[in-house]
C-alpha cells in the first residue's frame, strides 16, 4: 500500500515536472534565443550597412552600388537614402520607391491596419538586402557597368488611384540599352516588360524576402511554384548550395504575412536560387533578351492575390499542414464573406465544427450520465482491485458490457481535435487577413499575443476566460476518476492551460473558449434531460404507489 | 524490435507517462488503444502494427460498442525449452498460427515455472 502511494507521488511529481519543464522551455526559448537573435540581427545590420547583395549569378564579382544604403548612424535598417530614390509610385494600397539602379528600393503599405508598434506605416524591405527587380548581366563587364550607371525614368512621381499607369526605366550602357517597362495597377501589382536592345542574357530577381514577420512560428524564405503544380520551399538559413530550377511559374520571397513575387503562369521559367551570406535563398529568373512578367510586393491577402491571378493563391502556404489548413481557410473565408467579421467567423466556425462532431460526443455524454447511476458498483470494483489497474479496467469493461453502456468518449474524438486545432492554429498564424481584424470590445487584433514583458494587457482576459470555461466544463462533466492523484492533476489542467494560452494568438484562444462553451452547453442539456427523466420515473413510481395504496 | 518499432514504442510510452492526463479515461476498449498499439509494435511488422493501431483508434468512438479487443500476432512456436521463465505475455490461440496477446498481470512471477509454448 505504501509502495503504491509512493508510486502515485512519483507520477504526480513527474507530470508536474514535465509541465514545468515545457513551460520553462518556452519562456527560455523566447528570452534566450529569439530575442537575442532579433537583437543580433539589428546589431549585424548596423555593423554591416554595406551588405548589399553583390554576388553575381555568374560568380564574377560585380561592384555593388552601396551609397544607396543606410549610413551607420541610422539604426533603422529600413530607412532608404532619399537621394537615391528617383521615382515614387503611389497606388491605392502601397507606395513603391524606385532607386537609381532601377530597382524597387522600398514598398510602404498604406492601409491603416499595416502599422508598426509606433503606429508608422509598415515598410516591407530591409534596405541592406537584395532589392526586387535588380538585373544582373551574364556578361561580367556589362554587369559591372550596369551597377555603376544610373537609370533614367519616365516619371518621378505616379499617382494611380484607378486603372494603371506605365513607368519606363531606361539604363543606357553603351551598346546595350536595358528597358524596364512597368505598368503599375491601382491594386498594387505590376506588369513588367524587360528587354535589352542587343539580345543580352541576364537575370532578374523578385528580391530578398520582406522583413517584417520573419520568426520561428512560421516558414520564411523562398517559394517557387512549378508548372506541374508542385511547390518548392527553400527556408532561410537552410541552404547548402545554389540550385537550378526549371518549369517555374512563380517566384516568391516571403515571410509569415508578406511577399515579393514575380510570376507568369503562362510561361515556364528557369530560376537560379543562390545562397546569400546567411545561407538564405535569393532567386534569379533567367532572361534572354526579353521577358514579360507580373509582380507584386505586399501582404499575402487571399482575395487580393486571387484577383491578380487565381493561381497566385498557391504562394500562401501553411507549412506541412497545408492539406488541412487550406480547406480550413477556405471555410473561414466563406463564412467571413457572409458575416464580415473575423472574430465572429471564428466563433461560427467553431460552433459548426462542434456541431459536425456532436453526434460523436452526444452518445458518449449520454452513456456517461447513465453510468453515474452505476457509480456504487464501479466504486466497489475499484476498491477491490485498487492495486491492479489492469484488472480493475477489465472488470469495469465487463460491467459496461452487462449494462450496455460505455461511458468513455473514445480515443478518436480526442485525436480528431488535434488536427483541427493545428489546422486552425496554422491558418490563424499565416493569414494576414486576421492581422488588425477586430472582434468586439477591446479585441482589436485577432493575432495579438500577450507578451511576457507586459502581462497588464487587456487581452489577458481571453485566456483567463478560457481557463474559467475549461474549469466549468470539468465541473459539469461527470467523471469516474477515482485515482486521487489523477483527479488532482485533472483539476489543475485549467490553470496549466490558462498559462499556456496566455502567449497564444487571441483568435486561437477564442476558438478554444467557444469550444469549451459549446461542450458546457451540450453537457448541460444532457444533464437536464437526465434529471427530467429521473423525475418522470420518480413520479410514475409515486403514482403507482398511491394507486396501490387506494 | 526493429528501430522504427522501437521509436513508436517509446513515443507511446512517453504519451502514456506524460500526456494521458489530457485524454484521461477516454478509451472504450480493453486494453486501451495505447497499450494495444504498444503490444502491436512489440510483436508485429511496423506497417501491420501501424495499420492495426490506426484502425483501432478509428473504431474507438462512441458509435462503436467498445469492449474487449486484444492485439494479435502470427507466430510459430517451434522450440520448446524447459526452464524457468518470466511470463510477459500469454498467447491464446485464435486460429491457425494467430494468437491473441494478453499481458500477464501476475507480479513476482519470476519464480514460477511456466511454459508459454504450445
Amino acid at each position: 500500500m505504501s509502495m503504491n502511494n509512493q508510486n502515485k507521488q512519483d507520477t504526480q511529481k513527474r507530470i508536474l515536472l514535465a509541465t514545468l519543464i515545457s513551460f520553462v522551455f518556452f519562456i527560455a526559448y523566447d528570452f534566450l534565443y529569439l530575442q537575442p537573435q532579433q537583437q543580433a540581427q539589428i546589431e549585424y545590420a548596423k555593423a554591416h550597412p554595406k551588405q548589399e547583395a553583390n554576388k553575381n549569378v555568374n560568380t564574377t564579382n560585380s561592384v555593388s552600388v552601396n551609397n544607396t544604403t543606410a549610413n551607420n548612424t541610422i539604426p533603422n535598417i529600413k530607412e532608404i537614402n532619399k537621394e537615391t530614390i528617383i521615382s515614387t509610385i503611389v497606388t491605392t494600397n502601397s507606395i513603391y520607391e524606385i532607386d537609381s539602379l532601377g530597382r524597387i528600393a522600398q514598398v510602404t503599405l498604406r492601409e491603416k491596419k499595416y502599422v508598426d508598434e509606433d503606429g508608422k506605416p509598415l515598410k516591407l524591405f530591409n534596405a541592406t538586402q537584395l532589392r526586387p527587380l535588380e538585373v544582373r548581366f551574364a556578361d561580367a563587364a556589362l554587369n559591372k557597368k550596369a551597377f555603376d550607371t544610373a537609370v533614367s525614368v519616365s516619371a518621378s512621381k505616379l499617382n494611380i488611384q484607378n486603372n494603371s499607369q506605365v513607368l519606363t526605366i531606361t539604363q543606357n550602357l553603351g551598346d546595350t540599352v536595358l528597358t524596364k517597362k512597368i505598368e503599375f495597377f491601382a491594386d498594387g501589382h505590376y506588369k513588367l516588360n524587360v528587354s535589352t536592345s542587343n539580345n543580352q542574357n541576364y537575370f532578374i530577381t523578385p528580391g530578398y524576402r520582406p522583413d517584417i514577420a520573419a520568426d520561428m512560428y512560421a516558414d520564411h524564405g523562398a517559394l517557387l511554384t512549378k508548372s506541374d503544380g508542385t511547390l518548392i520551399i527553400i527556408e532561410d538559413e537552410d541552404m547548402d548550395k545554389a540550385v537550378e530550377l526549371v518549369g517555374i511559374q512563380a517566384v516568391s520571397a516571403f515571410d509569415r504575412y508578406y511577399t515579393t513575387v514575380l510570376y507568369n503562369f503562362k510561361k515556364n521559367m528557369q530560376v537560379s536560387v543562390m545562397k546569400n551570406d546567411t545561407a538564405s535563398p535569393e532567386s534569379f529568373i533567367h532572361v534572354s533578351n526579353s521577358a514579360e512578367l507580373y509582380g507584386y510586393a505586399g501582404p499575402k491577402e487571399y482575395n487580393l492575390l486571387k484577383s491578380f491571378d487565381p493561381e497566385l493563391t498557391k504562394i500562401i502556404e501553411y507549412g506541412w499542414f497545408t492539406f488541412l489548413a487550406k480547406p480550413m481557410f477556405v471555410m473561414l473565408q466563406y463564412i467571413h464573406n457572409i458575416v464580415g467579421n473575423w472574430g465572429w467567423t471564428i466563433v461560427i466556425t467553431t460552433i459548426l465544427l462542434k456541431l459536425a462532431l456532436s453526434p460523436l460526443s452526444h452518445k458518449g455524454m449520454v452513456s456517461m450520465n447513465r453510468l453515474k447511476e452505476l457509480s456504487p458498483k464501479i466504486k466497489q470494483i475499484q476498491e477491490k482491485y485498487k492495486d491492479d489497474k489492469q484488472k480493475a479496467s477489465m472488470h469495469m469493461m465487463e460491467l459496461y458490457k452487462k449494462e450496455g453502456a460505455n461511458p468513455m468518449g473514445g480515443c478518436l474524438p480526442i485525436l480528431l481535435q488535434i488536427p483541427i486545432f493545428f489546422a486552425i492554429y496554422r491558418v490563424l498564424l499565416n493569414s494576414i487577413e486576421l492581422k488588425g481584424a477586430e472582434w468586439i470590445w477591446f479585441v482589436q487584433d485577432l493575432t495579438h499575443k500577450v507578451s511576457i514583458n507586459n502581462l497588464w494587457d487587456p487581452y489577458i482576459i481571453i485566456p483567463i476566460l478560457m481557463g474559467a470555461t475549461m474549469w466549468l466544463q470539468q465541473k459539469i462533466t461527470p467523471n469516474q476518476m477515482q485515482d486521487e492523484t489523477q483527479r488532482k492533476m485533472f483539476m489543475m489542467l485549467p490553470f496549466i492551460f490558462t498559462i499556456f494560452f496566455i502567449f497564444f494568438e487571441a483568435g486561437l484562444v477564442i476558438y478554444w473558449t467557444v469550444n469549451n462553451l459549446f461542450t458546457i452547453a451540450q453537457q448541460y442539456y444532457i444533464n437536464k434531460m437526465f434529471e427530467r427523466q429521473k423525475e418522470e420515473r420518480a413520479k410514475a413510481h409515486e403514482a403507482k404507489k398511491s394507486h396501490k395504496g387506494k | 524490435m526493429k528501430i522504427i518499432n522501437k521509436l513508436f514504442y517509446y513515443l507511446i510510452r512517453f504519451y502514456q507517462k506524460y500526456l494521458t492526463i489530457l485524454s484521461f479515461g477516454s478509451c472504450r476498449y480493453h486494453p486501451t488503444c495505447s497499450s494495444y498499439a504498444l503490444t502491436e509494435f512489440e510483436h508485429n511488422n511496423f506497417f501491420v502494427a501501424l495499420f492495426k493501431s490506426i484502425y483501432r483508434i478509428i473504431r474507438c468512438n462512441p458509435l462503436s460498442d467498445g469492449g474487449f479487443d486484444y492485439p494479435t500476432t502470427k507466430q510459430k512456436f517451434t522450440k520448446c525449452e524447459f526452464k524457468r521463465i518470466r511470463v510477459k505475455y500469454w498467447y491464446i490461440p485464435k486460429d491457425k498460427n494467430n494468437y491473441l496477446i494478453l499481458k500477464n498481470w501476475e507480479k513476482n512471477n519470476q519464480d514460477k515455472s511456466t511454459n508459454v509454448n504450445e
